[in-house]
């Protein structure tokens, strides 16, 4: 009899510091849209427009396999890539959607060069969203994530079977594997990573990344170390 | 209903924690504030941030989040290091700008401002952890590991056939890499493989005579009297500690061969003070007459010639840790493996006969003793004493010329041979029948014998006062003149020691004559002056026959026979 009050009060403490943990994170957070994001492009954009800057409804640039009605001017840049001795995966030249993302981050095409205008709004070098044409220091991309890559180096989870749970906590969250939700064909991309629209992302998350960086949990969802 | 979701919960909390077992997370690696470490994060909860960054990373591999720490590195050096390290590459740089201390802990690529460090720590704090900018305590990194190196070092693995676990970088180079593995901490230190019994020093050092020796083998272990033996280990036997009974590969207190302690004979020491071997071997060396090992410090180099110029004794110059074993015949026991002078004055290694471990330092060397009494034939050069030309000699290094010597104790005949260690031991060894440590570290008898052996004149006659020499020289037969006629007018009635005639290692062929120096006859001329005509010589006549021109305890010999 005393074990069980014991253990309802622990309970109940239990819950009520996951209730208050949740408020303390809950007002960081916006909700999950692209309007009020660092991509809401309504403030450089005449006529206040969100969405123009990449996509268009019609006569959209198909010159991207996989650009969905892409409106904004392609990057023609040839990128340096990561290596590294250790790595098992070999990256090729950014492809996919990655192409797209760096069509502005890559610093070469101005943000609002979009429907055949020429813009001049670049991201700088000193802006901490400046990736460049030098990917040879930051985390590969359009490389090739699957069972056989996580065989080949036990430091990483197979991605068809480690689950992950992307903008947990926020307004749209999913569950699915690694390869379903992060890995598009197989490949890890700037999408693996980051919700271009701000959607699941997880409350207080950082530079739009789809898993919370507390823990480094992000990280760990491929790595294993 | 409660109860139950608390067990729910605390079945995630067990399943969380095991699902942490070997990885990052439950290392010190862990900087995070969730790390089991005491040198973590005030707040801080990412895991990979202290070395990594997914953008605009420093090396950009492996996505470095650190600065580079700068050139001022001292670099490993021995005069045995087949290789030469310089300054740090590779990733040992990475580790570095952690474990060199010059770099705040908190301070990355990414992140404007320093992470704060719990309790007030910035650098990587005093302790195991703590390698600093002198790597000469350390084991060498940043050297290529080739094949060749391997083959010019003689006791290193081909890198060819190194356990995968064990890895070189992209360009062949040994680095904190190859032991360490940062991110798994499964068998303790980071270490890529475990250690005990030096597992993983092993797969790249093999010693020659390594997988017999005692150190290896051994399953003695501490008695518990202070001082730890092994202040630094979480082994508990010699056996497991192996290489780390003498050596650390890290921080290591004693000159460049990474030993435990700065005076290497306390490396020694802290296992044969009786503590971990059975016998306190280190004792002996505070005895009257002793090896002075105490007297120099990390004079001892094995890159040394075998003729030893400079003078010093260590226990290294006699005993070779590694090949060392407990055999009966001491050159197959505890100087197996050790270097010599043979008997031509030739280098020798390892040696064949235990007096070429002597023959280092008493033989052609500048740094052999002078003879404990003047003689007429003064010989520092032991090795010339004992050559089997002389006109006499105690078969040491060949059976004697005398072929008749009626005291000679069974089993000993003329046809044995002794070695060094029959006279020089301690007085507490199994030659001086006692049950201490054999071997020549010390002795209450000078010079290091296991025996009385009285060489001053006048010195009344006891078994006790020549009891050396009656070891093997039967005490009866010599006194009852069963070879020279005259012994026990000499001995008893004259009280004049052995020594005063007989020179005990032997005659050179140099000096002596066969004619004059047969039986060890070699005049203490500080007692044994010439006589009337000038003359002090022996001359030998035959089989127990001979005849003295001499002046001693004022007895004017001229040609005076027996």
């Amino acid at each position: 009899m005393r074990s069980e009050i014991t253990t309802s009060r622990l309970a109940i403490v239990l819950q009520s510091a996951a209730t208050a943990l949740l408020f303390a994170v809950a007002p960081m957070s916006m909700a999950g849209t692209i309007a009020g994001s660092d991509h809401d492009f309504s403030g450089i954009n005449p006529d206040g427009q969100i969405c123009v800057n990449c996509h268009t409804p019609h006569n959209a640039d198909t010159s991207v396999a996989t650009a969905p009605l892409w409106n904004h001017d392609v990057t023609s840049a040839t990128f340096t890539l990561y290596s590294s001795p250790t790595m098992n995966a070999i990256p090729g030249q950014p492809s996919g959607s990655s192409k797209l993302c760096l069509s502005c981050h890559d610093g070469t095409v101005a943000v609002d060069s979009f429907g055949g205008r020429t813009g001049s709004v670049f991201i700088q070098p000193t802006d901490s969203h400046y990736i460049g044409t030098d990917l040879s220091n930051d985390h590969p991309i359009s490389i090739t994530y699957d069972s056989a890559l996580a065989t080949a180096d036990p430091g990483l989870n197979d991605p068809a079977v480690t689950t992950v749970t992307i903008g947990q906590g926020g307004d749209k969250t999913n569950t699915g594997t690694v390869s379903e939700l992060m890995l598009p064909a197989d490949q890890v991309q700037c999408s693996s990573c980051h919700d271009v629209h701000n959607n699941f992302v997880p409350p207080g998350a950082k530079d739009l990344l789809r898993v919370t960086v507390a823990n480094s949990q992000l990280c760990f969802t491929c790595h294993n170390k | 209903m409660n109860k139950g979701l608390v067990i729910v919960i605390l079945a995630m909390v067990c399943a969380a924690g095991t699902a942490q077992a070997d990885t990052i997370l439950s290392s010190k690696h862990n900087l995070s504030v969730s790390g089991p470490g005491t040198v973590i994060a005030a707040q801080e909860t990412e895991v990979c941030v202290f070395c990594h960054t997914a953008h605009n990373a420093s090396p950009a591999a492996p996505l470095w989040n650190r600065a580079s720490p700068g050139q001022a590195y001292l670099p490993y050096s021995s005069s045995t290091a087949k290789a030469s390290p310089g300054q740090p590459t590779g990733s040992s740089l990475l580790c570095l700008s952690c474990h060199d201390g010059t770099i705040a802990l908190g301070q990355v690529l990414n992140r404007a401002t320093e992470i704060t460090m719990a309790g007030g720590v910035t650098f990587m704090p005093p302790g195991d952890g703590l390698i600093g900018t002198d790597l000469r305590n350390d084991h060498p990194i940043s050297f290529a590991y080739t094949s060749a190196l391997a083959a010019l070092n003689g006791e290193l693995v081909d890198p060819g056939v190194l356990r995968p676990q064990i890895r070189l970088d992209a360009n062949g180079e040994l680095q904190c890499t190859s032991c360490h593995d940062a991110h798994d901490d499964r068998y303790g230190h980071f270490l890529v493989w475990p250690n005990t019994r030096s597992q993983l020093c092993v797969e790249c050092h093999r010693k020659n005579g390594w997988d017999l020796s005692p150190h290896n083998l051994s399953t003695a272990g501490w008695n518990q009297q202070a001082p730890d033996p092994w202040p630094r280990s979480e082994e508990t036997t010699v056996m497991d500690n192996a290489c780390g009974n003498c050596h650390l590969p890290h921080s290591a207190v004693g000159g460049p061969r990474l030993l435990t302690h700065a005076a290497e004979e306390q490396v020694c020491s802290a296992c044969h003070n009786g503590h971990v071997a059975s016998q306190d071997v280190m004792a002996e060396f505070s005895k009257f007459s002793s090896h002075p090992i105490f007297d120099t410090t990390l004079a001892h180099d094995p890159a040394e010639p075998a003729a030893v110029d400079d003078r010093h004794v260590e226990c290294a110059d006699c005993h070779e840790p590694h090949a060392a074993t407990a055999g009966a015949d001491p050159v197959q026991g505890v100087l197996k493996g050790a270097r010599g002078i043979d008997l031509a004055g030739a280098e020798v290694d390892p040696i064949r006969n235990g007096y070429e471990v002597c023959f280092r330092c008493h033989a052609d060397t500048a740094s052999n003793l002078s003879n404990s009494a003047p003689r007429q034939h003064s010989q520092f050069n032991t090795r010339l004493e004992f050559q089997p030309g002389n006109p006499s000699f105690h078969p040491v290094a060949a059976a004697g010329r005398n072929p008749d010597v009626p005291s000679l104790i069974s089993p000993l005949t003329t046809a044995s041979t002794i070695a060094c260690t029959d006279c020089h031991n301690s007085d507490a060894s199994s030659v001086a029948g006692g049950t201490g440590p054999d071997g020549p570290h010390g002795s209450a008898f000078e010079p290091i014998l296991a025996r009385q052996y009285v060489t001053l004149d006048n010195n009344p006659e006891s078994a006790s006062a020549y009891a050396l020499c009656y070891g093997c020289h039967s005490r009866s037969s010599i006194l009852a003149d069963q070879s020279f006629k005259k012994h026990n007018e000499h001995v008893v009635k004259k009280k004049a020691p052995c020594n005063v005639c007989h020179d005990p290692h032997g005659v050179s062929a140099t000096q002596g004559t066969s004619q004059n120096n047969t039986h060890l006859i070699n005049f203490d001329i500080s007692v044994v002056q010439p006589n009337n005509k000038g003359l002090r010589r022996f001359v030998d006549k035959g089989r127990f026959t001979g005849s003295c021109d001499l002046l001693c305890h004022g007895e004017n010999h001229d040609n005076k026979s027996y």
